[in-house]
């Protein structure tokens, strides 16, 4: 830790520091709306928004052609690795946070649906590329219900970033 | 300009410094304990998904954030009894900021601005007073008082950044986001014994425009007002009470308790400058000398057993101002509620009954 000294400033290194300090701050609030979630900008309350996520999996399609869209129950699914054993995974496991982290229930987006949106793609890129023992994901597939302000609900679809699995899978 | 940079070599007394040194510290440990308390729930956070602000190599280890969550949770103890209570203020302010950008998760309003008035706590004498080292004769201490100044100016960024931003946001001025937050916890509110015609109200669309446009005139107001004397009360009983609504209506963290907390920088630095007479003689002024003995965290009052005179007799209290009049009755009550942190929120409606009345401000110079 520093010495008490340390923390006491003559005044031309006052003055420079109340000017470095207003033009941080200032700097931080005119910015804020660059940011989603507007972090160390001072925006309370800034909007009233829910959201709800659904999870799913796009897997190679039965047919062999494409992929199809597979619904992630509770947050928890199957898949089998390079070499066909079965691995359980779950959203959960790497996702704690308590909107982003809950499927299935109309939460509220605090720090606004920007902030959440963008989170919930970051999370859905982190647990794409955590789960090395799944070899049938290709991607991870957020569908959300977005209601911002009581307007009417707007319905999204964030994708992780694509996977590389073994061939033929 | 030179006025401005007079601030620089302002002088005052240092006791509310300590008193919100002691209540940052208490907060502080609050914060550090809730962090201790995910860290010992949920484990080390950048074992799973995190997302810093920070590139990943400076995301402290699993060992380091232990070691900086204690060193936290040292540094707010060192804070709250005043040992080392700078150097601390200055780590805690500075740490708790490192770690909300190694996480953009955990970003919460009330955490930075925690952080923000710690570090500037951290450059003014707030040791000299409340502090455990102290010999308890901290009332004639005098220090600089230019990183308060930065603090009260921080106090009114968070103010104007807040209500500017609605201002300039139609959906907050048209009370689009008031309304769809009193439609979706109306339930809450009855379920908590708010009355259902109460809710209805406030669920109507023109009293969420209302609202929402006196909320936002409110923090500009607050934004300025807390700075101009002749305005300064009232802006921080109007501070106080929108504040404790926040806190009754909303999660805000301990956001609602740290703004009424650095309220008290707005105080004028000096100790003891007026006088609560008492008349030991009889129990309601003894009592009311105890009262306001134990209420007077911010050393408003210097308590003076009364000799009885003309005026006294008729009054148990005679509270001498800072000008030297006088007050009794009502209002002193209301002076006293002025001066109390406790007693404040009621000061309001005191100081209005205090005004009809006819009797009760001697106006004579002591």
């Amino acid at each position: 830790m520093l010495a008490p000294d340390m923390v006491d400033l003559s005044p031309g290194a006052r003055a420079a520091f109340v000017a470095i300090w207003l033009l941080g701050q200032s700097a931080l609030v005119l910015t804020a709306g660059r940011r989603a979630d507007a972090a160390f900008g001072f925006r309370m309350f800034s909007e009233s928004t829910t959201m709800t996520i659904t999870l799913s999996r796009e897997v190679r399609a039965p047919t062999g052609e494409g992929t199809v869209l597979v619904p992630v129950e509770d947050g928890r699914w199957v898949a089998r690795d390079r070499d066909g054993l079965p691995h359980r995974f779950a959203w959960n496991d790497r996702v704690l946070d308590p909107v982003v982290g809950t499927l299935g229930l109309t939460m509220h987006a605090a720090y606004g649906g920007a902030a959440q949106l963008e989170r919930l793609q970051a999370a859905l890129d982190d647990v794409a590329t955590h789960v090395p023992e799944d070899a049938d994901t290709h991607a991870l597939v957020a569908d959300v219900v977005l209601q911002k302000n009581g307007r009417e609900p707007q319905n999204l679809r964030l994708t992780s970033a694509p996977r590389t699995l073994p061939s033929g899978r | 300009m030179k006025k401005a940079m007079g601030f620089l070599r302002d002088q005052g007394a240092t006791h509310v410094l300590g008193v919100v040194r002691v209540g940052l510290g208490v907060l502080l440990f609050w914060e550090g304990l809730e962090d201790a308390q995910e860290l010992m729930a949920h484990g080390y956070f950048g074992d799973h998904f995190h997302w810093p602000y920070l590139p990943e190599a400076w995301v402290p280890s699993r060992s380091v954030y232990v070691a900086i969550l204690a060193l936290q949770l040292l540094a707010a103890a060192l804070v709250t009894v005043g040992h080392l209570a700078r150097p601390a203020l200055f780590f805690a302010g500075s740490s708790l900021v490192y770690l909300l950008a190694c996480d953009r998760l955990h970003y919460h309003h009330h955490v930075y601005a925690l952080a923000c008035y710690a570090f500037l706590l951290a450059f003014s004498p707030c040791e000299r007073s409340l502090a455990i080292t102290s010999d308890g004769q901290d009332d004639g201490a005098i220090g600089p008082l230019w990183a308060i100044r930065l603090a009260q100016l921080q106090v009114s960024i968070v103010y104007l950044a807040s209500g500017g931003s609605k201002l300039f946001d139609a959906d907050w001025r048209d009370g689009l986001v008031l309304l769809d937050r009193l439609v979706r916890y109306g339930d809450q509110a009855v379920a908590k014994g708010v009355p259902q015609r109460v809710v209805a109200f406030f669920q109507h669309a023109g009293t969420a425009s209302a609202l929402a446009k006196l909320t936002i005139a409110t923090e500009l107001f607050l934004a300025v007002g807390l700075w101009l004397p002749r305005t300064r009360v009232a802006a921080l009983f109007i501070g106080v009470w929108f504040h404790l609504a926040i806190e009754v209506t909303s999660k805000v963290g301990y956001f609602s308790w740290l703004t009424i907390l650095v309220y008290a920088l707005f105080a004028t630095h000096d100790v003891r400058a007026r006088t609560f007479f008492f008349d030991p003689s009889h129990p309601r002024g003894a009592l009311s000398a105890r009262a306001v003995r134990a209420l007077d965290w911010l050393g408003r009052f210097q308590v003076k057993a009364w000799e009885p005179d003309e005026l006294a007799r008729a009054h148990h209290v005679v509270v001498v101002r800072r000008d030297g009049t006088r007050a009794t009755g009502l209002r002193a009550l209301a002076m006293v509620a002025r001066c109390t942190p406790l007693l404040f929120p009621f000061w309001g409606p005191l100081a209005l009954a205090a005004s009809f009345t006819k009797g009760g401000d001697a106006s004579a110079h002591s």
